[in-house]
């Protein structure tokens, strides 16, 4: 201990009218678990890819190992023992783990030739060496979210790092996966030695896994603390530089008449296979149905069904009564829908358009926006904008920019602003905060319970298990394309319910 | 207050869109210095040469009268290739929607001889936008409903409307003239457009071009449908997403875009040539489309360019006077399509090394007046 791996000496990084990073100064010692938290647009990520190489600081050093960076490069950061797992997996989905691993740096027959075999034998030592067990023989596309992630960490280890930097590594994740990657993580820093960085939104797993903690807000380093001398409370009060309260929704018990209904729904993927597996559910007025699964189960093609942009194979959905399958998206709306999709950028934004037209879509017929129904009232239209980016507290550099300029939890911002403007009795809601800081996620669930409290049925679908817990009257889970459980959100703990999302029996859990 | 005056002069930087103005002007001038190279290499004097393409345009009333012909032709084009942009389809097909447009006006022209002209004129003005608008109705409904990419489809398309056309124009439709091989009968003089210059080909029909253009710009730039095909090119997902009949919209863009191309045709039988011949057009689609990727697919800049181009290609008919050989022209418009494609990167690399020295002066004044950043 005390040696210092990584050391930032007054890095400052500036884009277009952002100064991404200002000064900052850190040294990350060996052996530790550094943690970097901040809101969305703090600087963390450009700190990291300055690290890795993907950005050259405007101003200031790298030392890496006492070794000053000349060059930013991700080749030559990876030369000097530095691993970066991102939070979207640079994986070849249709080989190997063994391919993946030896990707870039294969071991070869006669000098040319690639060596499958070699390839799994070195992949089974790095295997042994540091604990991970994953079957090297294995495709990528078919094995386990949680088991790709550890491929990537293999892949940085076969490359000789040791500093890793993880991105966002429990997004993804379920409980018990996360619980798995934290153990590798302690093992490879006691074991090996090695320096892991971790950058995150979720505090409990700070305190859970670092051993000291970096604080970010608007590109400065806030803070530096031991993570012992830390608390939940104390870390979200400082990323958003004022108290945080983070308990108390107010929910209101008024629940109503049934809005949302499906009957034994099949839908299919993109690739044509089964992806909605016969579910049924319900869903009424004045409650949130939260549905809980892991990434891929089938909530993503679920929702989209009910809402018009995926083909209904059978069943049948009902929104308010009215049948909807055939339907397209602008005639379900119609009925009285509204829908915050879970990727913002390819469907939740126009990038290319202004924050105005985003917020005026869907609106743009309206006659106080539409002239004698020759002519948008520019007047009409930016004043409206205005008053909504002023409600929902988007901060941006106004509305006149492109939305693709802005952060992701502003850019969410705009999303949810719209989608609550149409004031609709049916709200689907899916990652409503992924990716979106402290601040705009409080904000967000506050507005979610708000459209709950005024009557609107909500059915919800996020990733992150403690959101759907803190916002469902009622959570289902789904594992492949099934519902292998219904309950009161009161009477389930999150752990419970992870065995359901992993498709387990509770018989089966009972054993572990 | 701030903010205020930043989001005014955004407004106002984004009006006038400095830095396209800035490269646009650069380009053209380094197209014409490179030229001058290459003029002077194979030897002609590129002042004399640029002097006489001046003459080529301006020194008549009738090459004024010209140009301006061929600016309509470019504009008109432009704008449909624009407007096939801004729903996100790539209208490749130009050429062929005006042959046929071009085509069908003329025989509506001959079967209905001695008709008044009151009715004959806008009779052949709807076929031909019906024409056109048929032929582009088809790669994009492939499009639309079937995936298949439009550009594809209608470079393919221009050949099968050109052929259709000529064997229209030697076969059932030709010309009773034993000379003239491949071309339909001549119109009577009756419906041909009147000329606003004389001996030039400035017809009346740039009025109705003008009430085109003006009609493209104002649907596309101050109406909600205009908004709505914007958010439709840009995302059609997210214009999916938020209710808008895509498959319609992009389909609707195309059509109207083969019209104004098929309209494109019917001026250039009823204006000038007065009967069809495959000459009615040279690729003038193509060189619209040329004009309006330069303009970035904005309709203003689109119908000041294609005034900018019209004078070069008419201009360059006056080099020939003096022996230089008007392909030309040619080279120049490529040297500008070349340096705005590279453009973006250009600029971005400049800014780029501006930035890094802001930072640095904004650094070193931090370090010696120790003045806060907040």
């Amino acid at each position: 201990m005390g040696e210092i791996a990584v050391q930032f000496k007054h890095i400052s990084m500036e884009f277009p009218g952002v100064l991404a990073n200002d000064d900052i100064t850190l040294d990350i010692r060996k052996g530790e678990v550094f943690a970097l938290v901040g809101e969305n647009g703090a600087g963390k990520s450009t700190l990291m890819n300055i690290l890795y190489g993907i950005n050259t600081p405007t101003n200031g050093e790298v030392f890496i190992r006492g070794k000053k960076v000349e060059h930013f490069d991700p080749g030559v950061a990876i030369s000097l023992g530095v691993g970066m797992v991102h939070q979207h997996f640079m994986l070849v989905p249709s080989f190997t783990v063994a391919q993946n691993i030896v990707l870039s740096r294969e071991p070869k027959k006669m000098g040319v030739f690639f060596d499958n075999k070699g390839a799994e034998k070195e992949t089974e030592k790095l295997v042994k060496t540091y604990g991970l067990t994953v079957e090297p023989s294995a495709v990528v596309q078919e094995i386990s979210v949680g088991l790709q992630q550890r491929v990537e960490i293999l892949k940085t280890l076969y490359r000789g790092a040791d500093i890793l930097i993880l991105d966002e590594p429990t997004a993804v994740l379920t409980p018990q996966e996360t619980d798995e990657l934290f153990a590798v993580i302690r093992k490879i820093v006691r074991e090996h030695g090695m320096t892991v960085i971790i950058i995150t939104h979720k505090l409990y797993e700070v305190m859970q896994i670092s051993d000291r903690v970096g604080v970010m807000r608007k590109g400065k380093l806030v803070g530096v603390e031991n993570t012992s001398d830390m608390d939940e409370r104390k870390l979200a009060s400082l990323m958003v530089g004022r108290p945080v309260l983070y308990e108390n929704l107010d929910k209101e018990d008024d629940i109503g008449d049934e809005q949302i209904r499906v009957d034994d729904l099949v839908v299919g993927d993109n690739r044509g296979l089964v992806a909605v597996d016969g579910v049924s559910l319900s869903v009424r007025s004045g409650e949130i149905l939260g549905i809980a699964a892991v990434e891929g189960n089938g909530q993503s093609e679920l929702l989209e069904a009910i809402t018009g942009m995926r083909k209904i194979e059978s069943g049948s959905v009902t929104i308010r009564g009215r049948q909807i399958n055939g339907m397209d998206p602008g005639a379900i709306r119609g009925i009285g829908l509204a829908h915050i999709p879970e990727d913002r950028i390819s469907t939740g934004v126009c990038a290319d358009a202004s924050v105005s037209d985003n917020l005026l879509m869907g609106k743009e017929r309206n006659p106080e926006f539409n002239t004698l129904g020759i002519a948008q009232n520019n007047a009409a239209i930016r004043k409206y904008a205005s008053e909504i980016y002023e409600k929902f507290d988007i901060r941006g550099a106004g509305i006149d920019v492109n939305v693709g300029s802005m952060s992701g939890g502003n850019m969410q911002k705009v999303v949810v602003a719209r989608e609550f403007s149409f004031d609709a009795p049916v709200l689907i809601i899916s990652q409503p905060t992924r990716g979106v800081d402290v601040g705009a996620i409080e904000f967000i669930h506050e507005q979610i319970i708000q459209q709950r409290n005024e009557g609107a049925a909500i059915l919800l679908s996020s990733a992150d298990l403690d959101e759907v817990f803190r916002l469902s009257d009622r959570i289902i889970t789904l594992y492949e394309g099934k519902v292998t459980g219904e309950f009161k959100a009161s009477e389930i703990t999150k752990e419970e319910i992870g065995y359901f999302m992993t498709g387990k029996r509770e018989t089966e859990a009972a054993h572990e | 207050m701030n903010e205020k005056q930043n989001g005014f002069f955004a407004n106002l930087a984004e009006k006038l869109n400095l830095r396209y103005i800035g490269s646009l002007v650069l380009s053209v001038l380094l197209a014409f210095l490179i030229c001058a190279v290459i003029l002077a290499v194979a030897g002609y004097d590129p002042i004399a040469t640029y002097g006489a393409m001046w003459n080529g345009a301006f020194d008549s009333l009738r090459h004024v009268g010209d140009f301006l012909e061929y600016a309509m032709v470019l504009c008109i084009c432009g704008l449909a290739c624009v407007l096939g942009a801004r729903v996100g389809i790539f209208n490749v097909g130009g050429e062929g929607q005006l042959l046929l447009g071009a085509i069908f006006a003329c025989q509506i022209g001959i079967w209905l001889q001695g008709t008044t002209a009151w009715i004959v004129i806008p009779l052949a003005a709807v076929g031909a936008m019906v024409a056109g608008g048929l032929y582009a109705f088809i790669p994009g409904w492939l499009k639309v409903k079937q995936k298949v990419d439009e550009v594809i489809t209608t470079i393919m398309m221009n050949s099968i409307a050109a052929f259709l056309c000529q064997y229209l124009a030697k076969g059932p439709w030709k010309n009773a003239n034993k000379n003239m091989v491949a071309a339909t009968a001549r119109l009577n003089a009756d419906y041909w457009f009147g000329n606003l210059i004389p001996r030039s080909n400035l017809t009346t029909a740039i009025i109705a071009a003008a009430i085109i253009a003006f009609a493209v710009w104002y649907v596309m730039q101050k109406t909600a449908t205009g908004y709505e095909m914007r958010i439709t090119g840009s995302n059609p997902r997210f214009a999916f997403f938020s209710g808008l009949k895509t498959d319609k919209i992009v389909i609707l863009g195309m059509v109207v875009s083969g019209m104004m191309c098929g309209l494109v045709g019917m001026f250039r039988v009823y204006g000038v040539e007065h009967l069809y011949r495959a000459s009615i057009s040279n690729d003038y689609y193509f060189e619209g489309l040329t004009v309006a990727m330069i303009a970035q697919y904005n309709p203003v800049t689109t119908i000041y360019l294609s005034l900018f181009f019209a004078v070069l290609k008419i201009g360059a008919q006056g080099i020939e006077l003096i022996g230089v050989p008007s392909q030309i022209y040619l080279i120049m418009q490529t040297v500008i399509i070349f340096f705005m494609a590279a453009e973006k990167g250009i600029s971005e690399s400049i800014q780029k090394s501006l930035q890094a020295r802001r930072a640095k002066q904004a650094a070193i004044a931090r370090m010696k007046g120790g003045v806060s950043h907040e």
